[in-house]
């Protein structure tokens, strides 16, 4: 590695007016659209890439890194002021963001969560400028048999999700891998559940409605309830924000959580097809399982929003190894970037290691900058954002239903998601009512696709001999700890079990 | 209190309503078109996450019945009440059900009426519902707040919303 070129690199993008400009509008306007539920950082990407047409390479990279990093985090505000994630990728956020804001620490859980966006996408950013070949070679070596085990691997969370009752959460774990079934097989076209005419459902259920709905609406026809039955109590409005980044004991509480998640983020976001949707609750499960206290997770810990938040920015840096390196986009914002790469004439891939390695350095330098930018805007706005909550409820729960039933409709301009939504809304505040975990469900919506298509690959080529994955090194080291993370989890769920029997005020 | 108003016996009557889902799911997937010379059905996936649904209902519906079995007079007593879900008994219970109903409704006339109009409709309605009573408050958020969101769809991000007898008001803005 050329560490003066990389410097002067360095040097070239921070201190060019134009990138600076067009990156905080990026992360800014990345901020914005993350936080609106259904808006995702792909939707931002997408939209906004016509604005960089015009502009030279590094300053519209910056633009649509800034939007990538920006709605990263983005994602976490509305799943930490009102249960509803803005993006896929923040929907782990929620299972400790959501408490840390009914317990009056929204602002808190919002410096914790930008702060580890931040260091989530610094060390993805660090790993990318040193790692980039070597992760990217290893990301290659997954193939149909490694992305199985590796969603198995990221379906063993479950049982730390599950809550009081394992039962109930692998009921709904499975049954969220069920409703992932519903509609066309993936392989070979055959209607599941439905027939041909049920033209809506052709695709399954759509995930971001979905998720919508058994979050957001749900939220709200149980916080109407809770009002007319007087359970309801106002959120503070009195927390004082006196610094927007987290205090330093808390830094100290959350910091091998960032490091972790961070590492985690980046390792699976280059593994093409495996996003921040996949590595949040990877990082959560990991960190819960490695928690001395795992009883407290779920009930509101800053540990459990840093666990989530550095590795889905984590995910961007990562997501660009297999991008820069061998021309494969690692998810679905930088397949939009190649086509930006592609359409100012360089194309990525090994040869732009060798041809192209001042822009190369220029990209990750854009990247900081982005992460920058993000923790720039975060900061300015955290005060702002955490004065959500202190909305009357009564006016907040109409108008969290008509921005989520809006955000529904958005993904596709199709009235049926919006039925999709309520119809889930209504699922996910019975479950809730009932102590089923919707978590589980969640998790099996995000990885049951990613499951079945790999599994029915893999056979395919191996003609049905399943035991073959036994060959392959990674899937047997996935598969090992998969193993491991769920004994532990059974063994720590009983741990916690015990405790609460013994003393029922740690619920 | 009777067993029947216990947590448990909430678990017993959810265990056995994901075992009759279960059961026909799984003759459902008897009736999945099978493709010849591919190692894995169509079916194949589905039944597997519908025995493990099976399975675990099982489990916990034979959880619930010990737990049922043991419970007598102090523990019976001192047993977790269930939530309700009887809208005559339970004020919150209906009112969730009206919101449930609204909701329903927006879906029917979203096409029709419009994005704002169905927002602002079922804004004033739950807000009267929860006790919300200053009427100024209600009509101007419930107006701003989906006009507001239809602007920011349609100027910025280009997402086309059904407008109903509104539509004019995109007529208008298309012509500054």
């Amino acid at each position: 590695m050329d560490f003066g070129l990389l410097l002067e690199s360095y040097a070239a993008v921070w201190t060019n007016p134009e990138v600076l400009v067009m990156t905080l509008l990026g992360a800014l306007g990345g901020v914005l659209l993350g936080a609106i539920p259904g808006m995702t950082a792909t939707m931002g990407v997408a939209l906004l890439i016509p604005f960089s047409f015009g502009m030279d390479l590094i300053p519209s990279i910056g633009l649509l890194l800034g939007i990538y990093c920006g709605g990263m985090y983005g994602g976490s505000i509305s799943a930490i002021l009102i249960h509803a994630p803005g993006t896929p990728a923040a929907a782990a956020t929620l299972l400790d963001g959501y408490p840390m804001c009914k317990k009056g620490q929204a602002g808190k859980a919002l410096s914790v969560a930008m702060f580890s966006s931040f260091c989530g996408g610094v060390i993805g950013a660090l790993v990318m400028t040193f790692l980039s070949p070597l992760i990217a070679d290893m990301a290659m070596k997954f193939g149909p048999g490694e992305m199985f085990m590796l969603a198995v691997f990221g379906l063993s969370v479950i049982v730390s999700i599950s809550g009081k009752s394992i039962s109930k959460g692998l009921i709904s774990a499975f049954l969220g891998l069920a409703l992932c079934t519903v509609g066309l097989d993936p392989t070979n076209g055959v209607p599941r559940f439905i027939t041909y005419k049920q033209t809506g459902l052709l695709d399954g259920f759509q995930f971001i409605p979905t998720l919508i709905g058994m979050f957001a609406v749900a939220e709200v026809i149980a916080g109407v309830e809770r009002i007319l039955n007087g359970e309801e109590k106002q959120e503070s409005s009195h927390e004082k924000i006196k610094n927007v980044l987290p205090d330093f004991a808390t830094i100290k509480k959350i910091w091998p959580n960032i490091l972790s998640g961070g590492l985690i983020g980046t390792l699976i976001g280059a593994i093409p097809g495996a996003g921040g949707d996949i590595a949040v609750f990877v990082s959560y499960g990991a960190n819960k399982s490695a928690s001395k206290h795992p009883e407290l997770w779920g009930t509101g810990i800053p540990n459990g929003v840093a666990s989530t938040e550095s590795a889905n920015n984590g995910c961007s840096g990562g997501a660009m190894i297999p991008l820069l390196s061998l021309g494969v986009p690692g998810d679905s914002v930088t397949a939009i970037l190649l086509g930006a790469f592609i359409m100012k004439g360089i194309t990525p891939g090994p040869m732009m290691y060798v041809n192209e390695i001042p822009t190369v350095y220029k990209v990750f330098a854009a990247l900081m900058l982005a992460n920058l930018a993000m923790l720039i805007v975060g900061c300015c706005g955290v005060r702002f954002f955490a004065k959500i909550v202190s909305v009357e409820k009564k006016m907040l729960y109409p108008i969290i239903l008509v921005v989520s039933l809006l955000g529904a409709y958005s993904i596709n301009k199709n009235v049926f998601d919006v039925a999709v939504c309520v119809g889930f809304g209504i699922f996910g505040w019975l479950m809730n009512k009932y102590e089923f975990p919707l978590s589980p469900i969640l998790l099996a919506l995000i990885l049951g696709p990613m499951c079945e298509k790999n599994f029915v690959r893999f056979m395919n080529i191996q003609r049905g001999n399943f035991f073959a994955i036994t060959k392959s090194p990674i899937a047997m080291t996935f598969a090992i700890v998969a193993v491991a993370v769920i004994i532990f989890s059974i063994f720590n769920q009983m741990k916690i079990n015990k405790v609460q029997q013994l003393d029922p005020t740690q619920e | 209190m009777k067993k029947t108003q216990t947590k448990v016996f909430a678990d017993l009557v959810g265990s056995i309503i994901f075992i009759i889902l279960g059961i026909w799911a799984w003759i459902q997937t008897s009736s999945f078109q099978e493709v010849s010379g591919s190692y894995v059905q169509a079916s194949t996936f589905p039944l597997i996450m519908i025995v493990g649904m099976l399975i675990f209902s099982v489990i916990l519906l034979v959880q619930s019945v010990i737990k049922l079995l043991a419970m007598k007079g102090d523990s019976l007593s001192s047993a977790e009440k269930c939530e309700s879900i009887n809208p005559v008994t339970n004020k919150g219970v209906r009112a969730a059900f009206i919101v449930v109903a609204l909701c329903v409704a927006f879906v029917a006339l979203f096409q029709t009426l419009g994005y704002v109009i169905c927002s602002a409709v079922i804004a004033v309605v739950i807000m009267y519902l929860i006790g919300k009573r200053d009427y100024v408050q209600m009509i101007i958020v419930s107006i701003l707040v989906p006009l507001g969101m239809w602007l920011i769809f349609y100027k910025v991000l280009t997402v086309n919303i059904p407008m109903g007898p509104l539509q004019f008001l995109r007529d208008l803005l298309d012509k500054f």
